[in-house]
């Protein structure tokens, strides 16, 4: 019976193929919507949590500026500076912290040679390389006397040293820094891409008071950031905690007054961001529901169309000896596949669009068997579903009226 | 002349029109035997069709017993009917009632399908009923590619091919023109003389009505008429069909 009415399900699609199209197309939108959201996902939370490792999780970050995410950005006048001698009082008063980084960047050209490559500088102290779990793979780092004296070293990523020095050794050689003459002491080990594309290993390391004195030419002791990490990922908020009211007493806020300073954990990103893809996923879904319901509505109201149609078709079936059974199977396999395909279509969209948004936005897409599963069943539930009444409908009519309709 | 094959007891039959209760059959009884060939007449509206769908088993009455072949179906429900019609009956209607867009061969097989026979035994079951009916040539036709007669003969054939214990018609040569007419009755003529098969039909053409071996005439939801055809009329085939 089953077979029969699979059999008699394709051949009345395709005769009505632009119909049947026309029809998948609801819940084809759904089901595609479904996996492309599904897929991205979890790529997109594949891709935060290697970044968490990558970048380690244990980091706090300090920076001058009243925080976006409190609402209404503080004024400009009651943003004051965050300096290394408030880097040097975390590490001085927090005991769960393990390295307190001050940074200080430019953007500029570095030249050996012939050959010049634009990177970010990053004046910093020896707690830079402890804090983000960082290491000198060949060389030196510099030292608390290059420091002191501003001196004209630093310390290369492989990418730079790769585009600068080929397979020379570039340990000892003299680079220029804009119009700085500098020499490399050590280059770091590779640390590879961030997931979001960023080279951390196109980067070069110089001592934070050589970068204000002679990149920068400034002499006070403000800070673009400072990097605090801490012992265990279970210190982060406590420290954090500490770390904030530490810097209010410094800038000696009144209670009432708002943080001048922003801070921010790794941990607390990550959350922000899994909010905004869960609230993405929420609103993905909704649209996917709401595109398989109207998908499965134009199922159910094409096949009372095709039953009315048909109605003749029906009497002949049950005049020749056909139970209103087989009737309700020829309908509903009818719907169920007429759905199934629409779900088939849906899943293979889907993993279309969810590769090109991957490839577009370089995110990992990872495609779960289980969401073409779920699809699969959704698309052939729904056919269940809108096409029981219309093949109850089919089903229940008589034979006599069926033969004398139209 | 054999035992009854169908034999109905105070049949009746009313349709609710509005608020009305309309008496299309009012105790009705029959009794036709195995290899009859029987033509039931009368005006219209009098309940001839009403009459076949309650022996067809499409259709029930409200009161009265109907014995087919032995077996009490007066009380039946829809998929015993069902059961009925596929196993003992063979329906030919008025207007062919064939499936669109689908082979002749595909057509006759329809019975078989819905009985649960292998695909290689229906097709040639098929082919064999299409052949006795003259339409051997035509397997793969569908019905837009055959004449009214061939319609009727592809009808004929899906109602012959369960084997069924009566043939019923209802009006089947009434679309039909005067030389198909008379190929239709010659067919049906032989499949009687030849095989023996029970018929029952309707018609209102006196000269139709005359092929067959016993006349009823129902008038008024009653039978007002049943006489014996000593000399039943042959069928006119001086114009083969050219099949
Ligand atoms: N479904 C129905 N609902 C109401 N009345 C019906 C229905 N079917 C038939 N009738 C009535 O029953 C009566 C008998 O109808 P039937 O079709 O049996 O007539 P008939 O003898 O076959 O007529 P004809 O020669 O015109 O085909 C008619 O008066 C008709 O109006
Ligand atoms: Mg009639």
């Amino acid at each position: 019976m089953w077979w029969m009415a699979l059999r008699l399900a394709l051949l009345s699609l395709s005769r009505n193929k632009l119909r049947a199209s026309l029809t998948m197309l609801g819940i084809l939108i759904g089901v595609a919507a479904v996996v492309a959201m599904t897929a991205i996902g979890e790529g997109a939370k594949e891709s935060i949590e290697k970044q968490m490792t990558a970048v380690g999780v244990n980091l706090i970050w300090v920076w001058p500026g009243a925080s976006a995410s409190s609402g209404v950005r503080g004024d400009a006048n009651r943003t004051a500076a965050v300096t290394e001698d408030d880097a040097r009082a975390i590490g001085r008063e927090i005991t769960s912290v393990l390295a307190v980084a001050p940074t200080l960047g430019v953007s500029a050209q570095v030249v050996y040679g012939a050959r010049n490559a634009a990177t970010r500088i990053t004046g910093t102290t020896l707690d830079y390389l402890t804090a983000r779990d960082w290491s000198v793979s060949r060389g030196r780092s510099f030292t608390e006397a290059d420091l002191r004296m501003a001196a004209k070293v630093c310390l290369i990523g492989e990418t730079v040293r790769a585009s600068l020095f080929g397979r020379a050794d570039p340990v000892g050689e003299t680079v220029r820094i804009g119009k700085l003459p500098c020499q490399v002491v050590g280059v770091l080990a590779p640390k590879g891409q961030g997931s979001f594309g960023q080279d951390y290993d196109d980067t070069v390391l110089m001592p934070i008071t050589s970068v204000r004195a002679r990149l920068r030419g400034s002499s006070g002791r403000e800070v673009d950031q400072i990097m605090v990490s801490v012992r265990t990922p279970a210190q982060v908020r406590r420290a954090q905690a500490q770390l904030t009211s530490l810097m209010r007493q410094r800038h000696r806020l009144q209670d009432s007054e708002e943080n001048d300073f922003s801070v921010r954990n790794l941990q607390e990103m990550m959350e922000t961001f899994e909010r905004t893809r869960s609230t993405l996923s929420t609103l993905l879904l909704s649209i996917a529901a709401i595109a398989l319901l109207v998908g499965g509505i134009g199922v159910m109201n094409i096949m009372l169309v095709s039953v009315t149609e048909r109605t003749r078709e029906i009497g002949i079936r049950l005049a020749v000896g056909a139970r209103s059974g087989d009737i309700l199977a020829q309908f509903l396999v009818e719907a169920v596949t007429l759905s199934a395909f629409g779900g088939v279509a849906g899943l293979a969209l889907g993993v279309g669009a969810g590769a090109a948004l991957g490839k577009a936005m370089d995110w990992n897409v990872t495609f779960q068997p289980l969401a073409a599963l779920v699809a699969l069943g959704t698309s052939s539930g729904i056919g269940v579903v809108f096409g029981f009444f219309p093949a109850r409908r089919a089903a229940s009519l008589d034979p006599i009226t069926a033969l004398r309709h139209e | 002349m054999q035992g009854p094959v169908i034999e109905m007891r105070g049949i009746e039959k009313s349709y609710l029109a509005g608020d009305v209760v309309f008496r299309a059959l009012k105790g009705v009884s029959l009794t036709i035997a195995q290899g009859e060939f029987v033509a039931i007449g009368g005006p219209s509206g009098s309940g001839k069709s009403t009459l076949m769908n309650v022996i067809g088993c499409l259709d029930r009455p409200q009161s009265g017993t109907y014995l087919l072949a032995g077996h009490d179906v007066s009380n039946l429900d829809a998929d015993a009917r069902a059961f009925v019609r596929n196993r003992l009956l063979g329906f030919v209607f008025q207007g062919f009632n064939l499936l669109a867009r689908t082979s002749a061969l595909e057509n006759v097989e329809l019975p078989l399908a819905y009985r649960g026979v292998a695909s290689k035994e229906r097709r040639a079951r098929a082919a064999r009923a299409l052949q006795l009916v003259g339409l051997g040539t035509k397997l793969e036709n569908t019905p837009n590619q055959l004449s009214g007669g061939q319609q009727q003969r592809v009808a004929i054939a899906r109602a012959l091919v369960t084997e069924p214990r009566v043939l019923l018609a209802d009006e089947p040569t009434g679309n039909l023109d005067t030389a198909t007419t008379e190929e239709i009755l010659a067919l049906m003529q032989g499949l009687h003389r030849e095989h023996g098969l029970t018929i029952v039909m309707v018609t209102h053409e006196p000269d139709v009505a005359a092929c067959a071996g016993r006349q009823i005439t129902v008038r008024d939801g009653l039978i007002a008429a049943d006489v014996a055809i000593a000399q039943p009329r042959r069928a006119n085939v001086d114009p083969p069909g050219g099949h």
